[in-house]
């Protein structure tokens, strides 16, 4: 069973998790064997062109000291042999179409969604 | 030809995503697939005779299946003969019955 | 029962926030009319909803004290739900993330939710005739 894992959302709980919790939980469950494929889509997009790691968020004396390392988690992903994929469209829509891919982030157009839907067995939509 | 079902929950006047999510379905239905829409939540308010959706009138027109939720309009006091034309009354067990018939089920 | 009849859910919301809680809910309602066998990984927020410290509360702004005003609890549903699967002799199982809950520090849960994690929900989707998701926003 392949399964596409459909990203839309990004820096929801970034910040607190110090991950993507849908990029977490496809790495767990990559390890746990699964068969997966990944679709970033929406504002998810972004973690196909970052560089750097989340800031720390600081409040009063409390200072983060481990924030997200979203370029990390995506590389370690893709190196995991999960393939991830990013919407043209939605990089372009987003000022973003000119940035260098991060290694491994394939860019797919609009109406070749229906395409990848097809090479799956299910689609979980985040 | 594989079988789609999508639970459409976002609507257009306050989610921009949703125009994307119609395009798709769109998509699906003109490469050849059998693909429905169930509308629940606010995803019935473009149901409405006269509501202004450009997404969900196009798939209509191009007569893709579309259901709305009983509970959903029933909270929004919403009637049959309110919605557009050949949109469809159902409770949520067509949900279950395309994942028991291994459809792609999927959440917008 | 036969994996035919197995449908996996995968849920985010916490309680009290979403409509989406409302259809994740009757969806199950509506897989335990078909005789389907129910697995349902909560994840993040969702993990709450079998919170057992859950209490219902009166509403002055209804007139209703809390025995009148029978405030809606999703443990509640949730125990609902076990026992119409009970009735039924099909199976309704419920794993929260692990992790999830301790963060939320809702470790204390209704009797029939279990913990796990991310694994767990591929074993369910693997054994399942079929898994939906439903996110949050």
């Amino acid at each position: 069973m392949n399964v596409l894992q459909v990203i839309d959302q990004a820096y929801r709980t970034t910040t607190e998790e110090q991950d993507d919790t849908i990029l977490w939980l496809t790495r767990s469950m990559r390890g746990a064997g699964g068969d997966l494929t990944v679709l970033l889509s929406g504002h998810a997009v972004h973690y196909a062109v970052l560089r750097r790691r989340q800031p720390a968020l600081t409040l009063g004396q409390w200072r983060q000291t481990q924030p997200a390392e979203l370029p990390r988690d995506i590389a370690e992903l893709v190196a995991s042999g999960v393939p991830v994929y990013a919407v043209q469209e939605d990089l372009e829509e987003r000022g973003l179409g000119q940035l260098p891919l991060q290694g491994g982030v394939r860019p797919i157009a609009r109406h070749a969604l229906p395409g990848l839907y097809e090479q799956v067995d299910q689609v979980w939509q985040w | 030809m594989s079988k789609y079902l999508f639970i459409q929950s976002q609507d257009p006047f306050t989610e921009s995503r949703a125009r994307h999510q119609f395009e798709l379905i769109g998509q699906l239905h003109e490469a050849g697939h059998d693909v429905s829409v169930l509308l629940v939540q606010n995803g019935v308010t473009p149901a409405r005779r006269g509501a202004r959706g450009e997404g969900l009138d196009q798939l209509l027109n191009r007569e893709v299946s579309i259901y709305a939720d009983v509970f959903s309009l029933e909270q929004r006091e919403l009637d049959e003969s309110d919605l557009k034309d050949r949109i469809i009354v159902s409770g949520l067990h067509i949900i279950i019955d395309a994942m028991l018939a291994r459809g792609k089920v999927i959440w917008h | 029962m036969s994996h035919d009849r197995i449908l996996t859910f995968a849920f985010m919301e916490p309680p009290f926030e979403s409509e989406r809680t409302i259809t994740f809910f009757r969806l199950l309602d509506a897989a335990l009319d078909r005789d389907v066998d129910v697995r349902v990984f909560a994840y993040e927020g969702a993990v709450a909803l079998a919170f057992a410290h859950q209490q219902p509360h009166g509403n002055a702004m209804h007139g209703r004290d809390s025995g009148e005003e029978a405030h809606p609890l999703t443990k509640d549903w949730i125990r609902a739900l076990q026992e119409k699967a009970k009735a039924k002799r099909i199976g309704f199982e419920w794993i929260n993330c692990g992790l999830c809950v301790d963060e939320r520090g809702v470790n204390d849960v209704i009797d029939g939710c279990g913990r796990g994690g991310p694994p767990d929900l591929w074993r369910y989707a693997s054994e399942a005739r079929n898994t939906l998701t439903i996110g949050t926003r």
